[in-house]
């Protein structure tokens, strides 16, 4: 029996690795061995562009951090921001990935049309956002229409990073919803079936089987949301022009990363600050997998 | 059931509304497509181009001999990634949920930490790799470096976790190695999430932008992403030509979220809507 | 058994892989590195096979593609020697060009705005043109200003200037007519009071705004000057924030918060000045002359003139923008690079390349030629061109524009006053330069 048991565990060896083999070559080559050379950027006073040059400064970059006020809003409207989007944009794909797994009339074309935001491309997007938000758009003759007050949307900064967020909302939304189309066929009929038998109505079903059967996928829709949306760049670039403003409301921390890494060069700072922001991310997801703790290897 | 059945109407009247707030945008980035440029800027909103003109879906076809070219290195590049993905994404994450060995949990989260870097810091260093290499404007540039990756590694592994084990203990009985289980009874089972992989792993790579941009500098390798991008002037966007290539981009990555959506029907609905 | 069996496949798969994608890169790196052995080529026999120069620039129109094309296809018929290969950069121009000078795989030439001259020429990645430059390609030719622009500290010379635009005030005929103005304005107050007549209101909502504005550094630094502010000093730290420079920018500020008779174009849902304008939604902007081909193509009902800026305090203002081409420092072809350098920016290759007006020219010469200085649409602009204040102010400049921005934007939308938002950012940004150092 133990003889078996080591077996079983060589056996396991073997067949893990050689399944993670081609995973282990490409990410090791490709995303470990750059993210190895920031982190060793990260202890230097780093000039790549010309001379290259690495000063060992050790924990200077750190340091530079405490200091620097423009982190620290950044940190606060990208977590602002993520405590709105991430439990907005996962209700919201749950509930479509829901009920367009019901056997609906047009099932298909609604599939596709919430699907669109995804495929439509962010330059148009933010074009067609900037004619919904500026201040004789759209959503303000919505609001006005039903006597609500209007906002300058992209220049008040009060209400700037809202703008961004339905935006995001809007376009990552479709894209956890057919990750959660494809969970749904997963979950066993019988489970249903028992359900019908004991009596339990949709609604029953849904909070009772469907969502706890989900749960892994769940922890992988908040966790990429979350990630997501501490990565947030592209539509705070374009909105703001780089600048993060209006008084630094869009600023995010990608974004300061960005600004450190290509405007001004400063390289070990910014392999610095992005450390910072991964580890900030890690806390978060490992605080979530105490509280998805569903899961154990068998 | 029943209960379900009596706010079917308010299903459908929430959905339509969701459905022109999500179409409207896009059956605008159609119409515009069709105006020319000084339509488009006059401002207003109208879906229907006054003067509707195919200049400039011809001015890209026609203008850019390349376009034919760029097409066919989107395709070559993004249908490759998209193949090698599926395979070693599914590989690595049914390792990680089911295989149990030493170094699978830093793995997994050594997995978590790489999605978790913002890949703007990555962007200068994966380009001196790239150039050591000697990959620069050549397809494996971006194909290599793509094959895996580590989001849909963590999501398949998410799948793989809420798997079913009677099949798998099944197999084994029946004297399937590892492989075989996987390849024969998991993968298959795996369908729903394959064909959800598929699907971003395509748009992903279909619509990769920033790669291409850095890493070809030949006009020849240049992606249809890149290609298309180049109507922008320093202080003027031509937003009929990026309009109509932003249509042009779209389409192949729709078509195979329609085509592959089939696989999201084949399992159990759940509500007993007879 | 089975199961080992399938180890091996996989195992070979990824094998396979690696090694076809090195097989590939032999194929490609033939294919791909004709530069290379045509350089060596050159070297030791010239007439065999041309030279390869690559010269790299951003986006643009397909008519200003195709004029360019038209450019290098001349220069490569007077030069069978040279062949060019064109690389267009479609976005995040100076991110690209950055990586690739860090990967010391830049093309020979490419296009620099003045503005992010002072970076590179400090890190010592491009080519001083000093030593090329002989009395037939006449260097005094060129505009004072746009050549300054790409000098270092110590006088060398790292780029010749392409084209240039200064910004003109561009004012709506039609508009101007109805409101019974004869002439354009020529000073502040006369622009405020034009503004003031030319706004057109339905009840508290503006529906076309007197003047258009641009509320960011590059289009406003002359406004910081123009009382005697600084917008930084020799070391690079940011001083705009002293009263003076606030004088000059609270011009700007209040004729948007207080006076409602300016706004910016997101306040319309306009992308740009120029659009604004043309949309008739700003009776005037302040615009450069990229705006000129873009109005009279896309609004051509649209009967508009251009004037000089008006003056700010008795004086005349405006920015001016101008674009070089530069020569890598790593080149290795650097020879031939210098004639096709040389032929863009002599008279014969800036007359083409500016003759449909997309661009003016650098060259006193070119401009006379094409009579810009007497066109009625462009003589303002290119009269602007000996008092502009060029779009350029150190290596410094991106970490001030950057807080500039941020903060100016907060004013203008009424978020913060204009001394605070000032204060704010200078604090900001003389911080992080001081961290950086």
């Amino acid at each position: 029996m133990a003889r078996l048991k080591g077996k079983n565990k060589i056996r396991d060896l073997l067949s893990g690795y050689s399944f993670m083999a081609p995973t282990i070559i490409i990410l090791g080559c490709f995303l470990l061995l750059p993210i190895g050379y920031a982190i060793y950027l990260s202890f230097h006073k780093v000039n790549l562009l010309g001379t290259v040059s690495y000063k060992f400064t050790g924990t200077a970059n750190f340091e530079r951090m405490v200091d620097d006020p423009r982190l620290w809003i950044a940190l606060r409207n990208t977590v602002k921001y993520a405590l709105i989007v991430v439990p907005a944009q996962t209700i919201l794909s749950l509930v479509l990935a829901s009920i367009l797994n019901m056997k609906l009339r047009y099932r298909n074309f609604f599939r596709v049309a919430f699907y669109l935001p995804t495929v439509t491309s962010s330059a148009v997007l933010v074009l067609i956002f900037m004619w919904i938000y500026n201040s004789n758009g759209l959503l303000n003759y919505i609001l006005e229409s039903f006597g609500l007050p209007t906002y300058n949307w992209l220049g008040d900064p009060s209400v700037a990073l809202l703008g961004i967020m339905i935006m995001n909302i809007w376009s990552t939304a479709p894209l956890f919803m057919v990750i959660y189309l494809a969970a749904l066929q997963d979950i066993p009929e019988n489970l249903y079936e028992a359900a019908d038998i004991d009596g339990a109505n949709g609604w029953q079903k849904f909070w009772r089987i469907t969502v706890p059967q989900l749960k892994p996928v769940t922890f992988y829709v908040v966790v990429m949301g979350i990630i997501g949306t501490f990565q947030l760049f592209d539509q705070s670039y374009i909105f703001s022009a780089g600048s993060g403003g209006p008084n630094n409301a869009t600023l995010t921390m990608v974004l300061l990363i960005y600004q450190y890494a290509f405007k001004s060069m400063d390289m070990g700072y910014a392999s610095a600050l992005a450390f910072l922001l991964a580890v900030v991310i890690m806390l978060i997801t490992l605080i979530q997998r105490l509280i998805f703790k569903e899961e154990r290897l068998n | 059931m029943r209960s379900i059945n009596r706010f079917r109407p308010l299903f459908y009247v929430l959905l339509s509304v969701y459905a022109l707030v999500t179409f409207i945008p896009f059956l605008w980035a159609l119409s515009a497509s069709f105006k020319s440029l000084p339509e488009i800027v006059s401002g207003g909103i109208h879906f229907i181009p006054k003067h509707f003109t195919l200049d400039n879906y011809q001015t890209i076809f026609k203008q850019e001999p390349m376009f034919s070219r760029w097409f066919m290195n989107s395709a070559f590049i993004a249908i490759s990634v998209t193949v090698f993905n599926l395979l070693f994404n599914s590989m690595a994450g049914y390792a990680l949920a089911r295989i149990r060995f030493p170094g699978s949990t830093l793995m997994f989260y050594s997995i978590l930490a790489m999605i978790m870097i913002p890949g703007q810091l990555t962007i200068i260093p994966s380009y001196l790799i790239i150039k050591e290499l000697g990959w620069l404007n050549s397809y494996q540039a971006i194909i290599v470096p793509m094959a895996a990756q580590a989001t849909y590694i963590f999501m398949m592994r998410q799948f793989f976790i809420s798997f079913p084990k009677e099949l798998e203990e099944a197999a084994e009985l029946d004297g399937l190695g590892r492989f075989g289980l996987f390849f024969k009874v998991v993968l298959p089972l795996a369908k729903p999430a394959l064909a959800a992989q598929t699907i971003f792993i395509f748009m992903g790579a279909w619509n990769e932008f920033l790669k291409p941009l850095m890493l070809m500098s030949d006009k020849s390798m240049f992606t249809l992403s890149v290609g298309l991008n180049t109507f922008k002037g320093q202080y003027i966007s031509f937003w009929n030509y990026i309009m109509a290539a932003s249509i042009i981009m779209t389409i192949p990555a729709l078509l195979i979220y329609i085509f592959f959506n089939r696989f999201f029907v084949q399992g159990i609905t759940f509500t007993g809507t007879k | 058994m089975k199961q080992r069996l399938s180890t091996m496949l996989v195992l070979m798969l990824a094998l396979v892989m690696v090694v076809s994608a090195c097989g590939n890169n032999s194929k490609n790196g033939e294919s791909a590195s004709p530069s290379s052995s045509a350089s060596n080529g050159a070297s030791q026999s010239p007439a065999k096979e041309p030279v390869e120069v690559t010269l790299a620039g951003w986006g643009s129109s397909p008519e200003e593609q195709a004029l360019l094309q038209q450019v290098l296809d001349e220069f490569q018929a007077k030069n069978p020697d040279v062949k060019v290969k064109y690389e267009v950069i479609a976005d995040q121009y100076m991110d690209v060009i950055k990586t690739r000078l860090i990967g010391n795989e830049a093309p020979d030439l490419f296009y620099l705005d003045a503005f992010e001259a002072p970076a590179l020429i400090e890190k010592d990645v491009l080519e001083p043109l000093d030593g090329y430059v002989t009395p037939e390609f006449d260097i005094d030719d060129f505009e004072a200003p746009t050549i300054n622009a790409f000098k270092s500290g110590d006088g060398k010379l790292y780029g010749l200037p392409k084209d240039t635009s200064t910004l003109a005030l561009f004012y709506n005929k039609k508009m101007f007519a109805d409101a019974g103005i004869t002439a354009p304005p020529t000073t502040w107050d006369e622009l405020m009071s034009v503004s003031e007549k030319l706004t057109k209101k339905n009840g508290k909502k503006v529906e076309v705004y007197g003047l258009g504005q641009a509320p960011e550094l590059a289009r406003q630094m002359f406004m910081i000057k123009a009382f005697g502010g600084q917008l930084s000093d020799e070391q690079g730290m940011a001083t705009f924030a002293t009263p003076e420079a606030e004088k000059g920018l609270s011009l700007v500020i209040d004729q948007h918060t207080k006076a409602n008779t300016a706004g910016q174009p997101s306040d319309v849902g306009a992308g740009w000045g120029g659009e604004m304008f043309g949309q008739q939604k700003a009776a005037m902007v302040i615009e450069g002359n990229w705006a000129i081909p873009y109005i009279q193509t896309n609004f051509k009902d649209v009967d508009f003139g251009t004037a000089e800026v008006p003056t700010v305090n008795g004086e005349k203002g405006t920015m001016a923008f101008t674009v070089a081409y530069v020569m890598n420092k790593n080149s290795k072809k650097k020879e031939a690079a210098w004639k096709l350098l040389s032929y863009l920016t002599g008279k014969e290759g800036m007359k083409t390349w500016t003759s449909k007006g997309f661009a003016l020219p650098t060259r006193k010469s070119v401009s006379a030629e094409l009579g810009y200085d007497k066109d009625a649409l462009r003589g303002a602009l290119v009269a602007g061109s000996s008092y502009a204040t060029p779009w350029q102010a150190g290596s410094t400049l991106p970490t001030i524009m950057n807080n500039f921005n941020n903060q100016f934007v907060a004013a203008y939308t009424g978020g913060s006053s204009l001394t605070d938002a000032l204060k704010k950012g200078q604090e900001t940004a003389n911080k992080e330069i001081k961290a950086a150092q």
